[in-house]
């Protein structure tokens, strides 16, 4: 009566189906690399230890704190419903055998329904929105804490499955705030005022009540611990099928080509009945537990009522007082027996936020190391702080463990960086990002040369100091006009992702941009998908160009900085590209160009060759 | 397939169904007969004085508070058999539909995302009997049957118990319904949206930095967090409406009993202890009850999912795709033939528009051409995944005339990007051929450049990862063409094998690739050119069109 959903999560509660969902649904994305986060939910089977509450839940989101304060204001509420209900009927039933008029339990008990009502509805919404708040605080407090451990962190991680951790998986936080938590708070309020009702009012009901009550619990972690390891094999097996069958699906053009499409479905069928047959011998212990928990509660009802029964028999309890415990013992039950059946649900949506506080805890741990790069202030893209092109220079400037690095990248030249693979290319772009760490300087402004040529025609009225900043915890924003080797496209209209951080997009330089990339072809205003689907590998790339070139353009006192920009273009739009940038250069624009093309180094004034690595190379000969 | 089918794919058969509906009904039907029971035996037993007409209702309060439990035990023993039963059913029903559709009959560039949707919604529709059928049938035969007993008691509380009942559903039903089913379209569109944020976000987060885009992009994130939330609260409000509203009916329902039926205690109509059960009963019934608005929101999500696979399977195979029928005799030679070939994508766009190319038994010809020119569809129509309308013969033998399986067995396909399986080296590379011994598939490896690699990893056994996460894209293009070798299609086709490869690293693999081949005809598709001297001719595609 407490909720008037009893059983429904009993029937349902998909000790198996409900797991068959994999943690990381949505989006299809089920990689598991090494440091993956779905890790720790993948170790987590339905059988694994849940604390109550985490308390780091309550350390990182405010709304989940509320929500116990309502839950237990809720709780103590539905408290005294209940007991104000149970004694209304029983004065009702028994007014009425005893002839008396009945009219005023009758409204009582139905404003008591009433409030009963109100109270389940706002138990619920206040546990959904809960669920949604808490949700929402804690993806924000995650992005804001990958934007702080920045791309560096990222990349050691899988970050499509950190996506859908933070979406899909938060999401069944809603199972753990609207359907456990509120059971749980009630379990804490409810059962013992019941309990204490019980025993004032007929003390041996009482008793029977705090005998079976702790059996519960101490039956569910008996059978619980019996079983967990082969539970815990079984939902691993059962991940392993549905996986299964996700590959399969996305391979049905592999299989066919190599004729194997009938056999694949003729194994899916095979292998999900051996599963069924060994699951089904499982399922017949692990549902023990439950068996457990439905027995001995309506085994204390009969009980109580039972040994009600003979002592009204004999006289030595009254109608009112037998009916009254009658009633209130399935209500003690109840929190206990939901909180049972919401566990497994509940555990889905914790396994989420454990991910998420790990990230948390994470960044926590390198908050005040300050050199974050995302905080900094961000310089408007357009408008010339100075109209010249800068000069970067790069002093013995070394990654881990590669060897150093020196060059000077002048204003209307095109520096070409080129050497094997492992030789650390894209990391010391990466470095000049502030993407990774490193030693040594790298520092960009006036040209060293343009002092020299002023003092020797002996101008020496303008005797301002060179200005020249340090390329070190600056934002790259700031300085840089860059395309990776990775298009890193967002959702969104072409013109968006080529305009990207531009406040004020101008159409004109848009389409300049993209007809300077060789993309004349594309559309500005044709809209992309998630990262940028709908473009080819080649089209994603000459878009990063487009996007690096329109920066560039903007203001051209930032350095353009390219990595392998026509690795996916046919050799005609490559020397396309090559002439473009030529052009820029011969315009003025310091330009960094990592290639490994040949026909690149005819297009560089200085080449910068990086020693090879002294480590063996891959099998790929692609060590980054 | 329609939505109706499917739903009826998902549901298991009656007789693997009844019992556990039978059992979970005999136990809802036990917990309401515990409080019945037990209620008349209280009332009684203030009345009368003698155990023994007590007697029968004590043996009966002790059995249904037993059985109640053993009944639930069973329900779940036999509603879980018969899901997984289905469970296998439906898997192998989907892929069953969707082989003659792929991959070109599936989603466009974005046929990876529809596909993983696609395994969603089937996981989804493994809800239909557990979460959604069962819980409405065993609450409808337990609500009509306790009406019909209650009205052998007294038929002015049946009626009672039953307008409550009647209303309660239609509350229920049509709370969800009203608020719910606009709510959840729109919820799933503003998940897609909030997980699109984040990934973009977190995949491209060094873009983000570089532009000083990443307050925006966070921003985009907080924006349809809130919008979702929103709706979400909008959702839930509904929901949380109709448990209230099934409380207060549950609690009306006792109440309105308890005024209709006593006055019939003056006339003799009825006694105490029936009194009690009339009562007590409609509290139970509205807990099993209280499964059908919990029910009716799996319904919609279950519904929801089964028509999302309708939209992606389309009713007949399109006639652009090419049927897997006709003769299974291997041609006599591996000499390919292409004159003025066309060929259309689903839907009809055009894939080729006059291709003529040939292929003689042990050549290797590059296919070279700008991104978009139809170079993938000329792999694609090679391997009869599209019809090609025109010239097409192997050996003479005109191609339309082969079944799909022996066309695929002359000639194969690396894919741009091969889909390894998520299981360990030997398991992808003996799909290919599974008699292949271990020293047969070493030295595969051995052609791709590969062995020294699988040895440093732990030899055959080392797992490749979910869809080879653990292996980068040359590997994962060496251990592809490592398993056509060994299937020893007389014609590979190499379709842009450098595509996930660092730029640096494609010149190599490329060697490697064409070296390994042996006398196999290679058509190798790319826009990067092979090293000197290792293809025999350039065939140049522009607008899928052979130059």
């Amino acid at each position: 009566m407490l909720r008037g959903r009893v059983l429904r999560g009993w029937m349902l509660r998909g000790q198996v189906l409900r797991s068959a969902e994999p943690v990381a649904p949505r989006g299809g994305i089920r990689q598991k690399p090494p440091h993956t986060v779905t890790e720790s939910a993948e170790r987590n089977g339905p059988a694994t230890k849940m604390k109550p509450v985490d308390p780091r839940l309550l350390r990182y989101a405010g709304a989940a704190r509320g929500f116990f304060a309502l839950a237990g204001a809720i709780g103590v509420l539905q408290t005294a419903v209940v007991i104000a209900f149970a004694w209304f009927l029983t004065d009702a039933i028994t007014g009425a055998l005893a002839g008396r008029g009945i009219g005023g339990s009758l409204i009582w008990l139905l404003v008591l329904a009433l409030i009963r009502g109100a109270l389940i509805a706002a138990s619920d919404a206040a546990g959904s929105a809960a669920a949604a708040k808490t949700g929402m605080q804690l993806r924000s407090a995650l992005v804001r804490a990958v934007g702080r451990l920045g791309p560096g962190w990222l990349a050691q991680r899988n970050q499509a499955s950190l996506a859908v951790t933070a979406g899909h998986g938060l999401e069944a936080l809603d199972q753990y705030f609207a359907r456990y938590l509120p059971q749980l708070v009630l379990t804490v309020i409810a059962t013992p005022v019941l309990v204490a009702v019980m025993w004032w009012q007929d003390w041996p009901s009482g008793i029977i009540a705090v005998i079976t009550l702790p059996l519960i619990p101490v039956f569910m972690i008996l059978i619980g611990m019996a079983t967990r390891g082969v539970q815990r094999t079984q939902w691993q097996t059962l991940q392993r099928l549905a996986v299964r069958f996700a590959d399969t699906v996305q391979g049905l053009s592999t299989l066919r080509l190599f004729g194997r499409e009938r056999r694949a479905v003729s194994q899916i069928e095979a292998t999900a009945e051996q599963y069924r047959r060994e699951t089904m011998k499982v399922l017949r212990y692990s549902f023990l537990s439950g068996f457990a928990l439905e027995l001995l509660s309506s085994l204390a009802v009969a009980l109580i009522a039972v040994a009600v029964g003979f002592r009204l028999l004999a006289g030595d309890l009254s109608l009112e007082i037998g009916l009254f415990v009658l009633l209130l013992a399935p209500e003690a039950f109840l929190p206990i027996r939901q909180v049972g059946v919401q566990f497994h649900a509940a555990s889905e949506g914790v396994a989420a936020t454990e991910d998420i506080f790990a990230v948390l805890d994470e960044a926590a741990a390198v908050h005040d190391s300050g050199d974050s790069v995302a905080q900094a202030a961000v310089r408007p893209v357009s408008g010339p702080a100075r109209a010249d092109s800068p000069e970067l220079c790069v002093r013995g400037l070394r990654v881990r463990d590669l060897p150093p690095v020196t060059f000077t990248a002048r204003p209307g030249t095109i520096t070409l960086v080129e050497g094997p693979s492992g030789s650390g290319k894209s990391s010391l772009l990466a470095a000049l990002r502030g993407a990774v760490d490193y030693s040594g300087s790298a520092t960009f402004g006036d040209s060293l040369d343009s002092r020299d040529t002023r003092d020797s025609l002996g101008d020496l009225r303008d005797p301002a100091p060179l200005d020249r900043r340090d390329v070190r915890g600056r934002a790259p924003s700031d300085w840089l006009a860059w395309a990776g080797q990775a298009p890193g496209l967002v959702k969104g209209t072409i013109a968006a992702n080529v305009a990207l951080g531009d406040a004020a997009p101008s159409a004109a330089a848009i389409r300049r941009a993209l007809d300077a990339a060789c993309a004349p072809e594309l559309d500005p205003a044709q809209p992309l998908g998630v990262q940028g689907a709908g473009l080819s590998g080649g089209q994603a790339q000459r878009v990063a160009v487009a996007r690096a070139l329109y920066r560039h353009a903007a203001d051209p006192s930032r350095v353009l900085m390219l990595d392998e920009p026509s690795s996916a273009l046919d050799p005609d739009t490559e020397s396309r590209l090559w002439r473009t940038l030529r052009e820029l250069a011969d315009a003025g624009a310091t330009i960094l160009l990592v290639s490994h093309r040949r026909t690149a180094r005819a297009v560089a004034d200085t080449v910068i060759t990086l020693a090879a690595e002294s480590r063996r190379k891959t099998a790929d000969g692609a060590a980054l | 397939m329609n939505a109706p089918d499917l739903l009826r794919l998902a549901q298991p058969p009656a007789r693997r169904f009844v019992p556990a509906l039978i059992w979970g009904v005999l136990s809802a039907a036990a917990a309401v007969s515990l409080l019945a029971v037990s209620g008349w035996l209280i009332v009684s037993a203030s009345i009368v004085d003698s155990l023994v007409p007590l007697s029968v209702a004590v043996v009966g309060v002790r059995f249904f508070a037993v059985s109640r439990a053993v009944f639930r035990y069973l329900e779940r023993l036999s509603g879980h058999d018969a899901a997984l039963r289905q469970l296998a059913k439906t898997r192998s029903g989907m892929v069953d539909e969707l082989v003659p559709l792929s991959p070109a009959g599936l989603g466009g560039t974005d046929r990876g995302q529809v596909l993983s949707a696609l395994v969603d919604d089937v996981e989804n529709l493994q809800n239909l009997p557990l979460r959604v059928v069962q819980p409405l049938a065993t609450a409808g035969v337990v609500a009509l049957g306790a009406v019909g007993f209650i009205a052998f008691v007294s038929a002015p509380a049946a009626l009672t118990l039953l307008a409550c009942l009647v209303v309660a559903a239609a509350v229920a039903i049509g709370l969800g319904w009203v608020f719910g089913s606009r709510a959840e379209r729109a919820l799933s569109r503003q998940r897609a949206e909030l997980s699109a944020a984040l990934v973009d976000y977190f995949g491209s987060l060094d873009v983000l930095l570089a532009f000083g885009a990443e307050p925006q992009a966070r921003e985009r994130i907080e924006q349809a967090d809130v919008r979702l939330r929103r709706t979400a609260t909008r959702a839930s409000f509904a929901q949380a409406s109709a448990a209230g509203v099934l409380s207060v009916l549950a609690g009306a329902a006792s109440v309105w009993a308890l005024a209709v039926a006593s006055p019939g205690l003056a006339t003799g109509a009825i006694d105490g202890p029936w009194l009690a059960v009339v009562v007590l009963v409609p509290m139970v019934v509205f807990e099993v009850f209280g499964a059908v608005p919990i029910a009716a929101a799996s319904w919609r999500s279950v519904r929801a999912s089964a028509e999302r696979i309708a939209d992606v399977l389309p009713a007949h195979v399109p006639e652009e795709l090419r049927a897997d029928a006709g003769d299974d005799t291997a041609p006599r030679t591996a000499a390919v033939r292409l004159s003025d070939v066309h060929a259309h994508w689903p839907g009809g766009a055009p894939a080729l528009r006059g291709v003529s190319l040939e292929l003689a038994p042990g050549e290797r010809v590059h296919v070279s051409g700008p991104s978009g020119a139809g170079k993938s569809s000329l792999a694609a129509v090679l391997v009869g995944f599209l019809r090609a309308e025109g010239g097409f013969t192997i050996g003479g033998t005109d191609a339309a005339q082969l079944s799909g399986p022996a066309l695929r067995r002359t000639i194969g396909l690396c894919e741009q990007h091969p889909q390894l399986f998520d299981e360990d080296i030997r398991q992808n590379l003996l799909f290919a051929r599974d008699t292949a011994t271990d020293d047969e598939l070493f030295a595969v490896l051995e052609r791709v450049g590969l062995r020294e690699w699988v040895r440093e990893r732990g030899g055959l056994d080392a797992r490749v990862g979910d869809r080879g996460a653990l292996v980068s894209g040359g590997q994962a293009q060496r251990i592809a063409l490592a398993r056509a070798l060994l299937r020893g299609f007389p014609v590979l086709v190499l379709d842009e094998p450098t595509a996930g490869v660092d730029a640096e690293a494609s010149d190599a693999l490329l060697r490697d690739l064409l070296g390994a081949a042996g006398e196999q005809s290679v058509l190798l598709i790319s826009h990067v050119e092979p090293p000197a001297g290792s293809v025999d001719r350039v065939v140049r595609i522009e607008a899928g069109r052979t130059l």
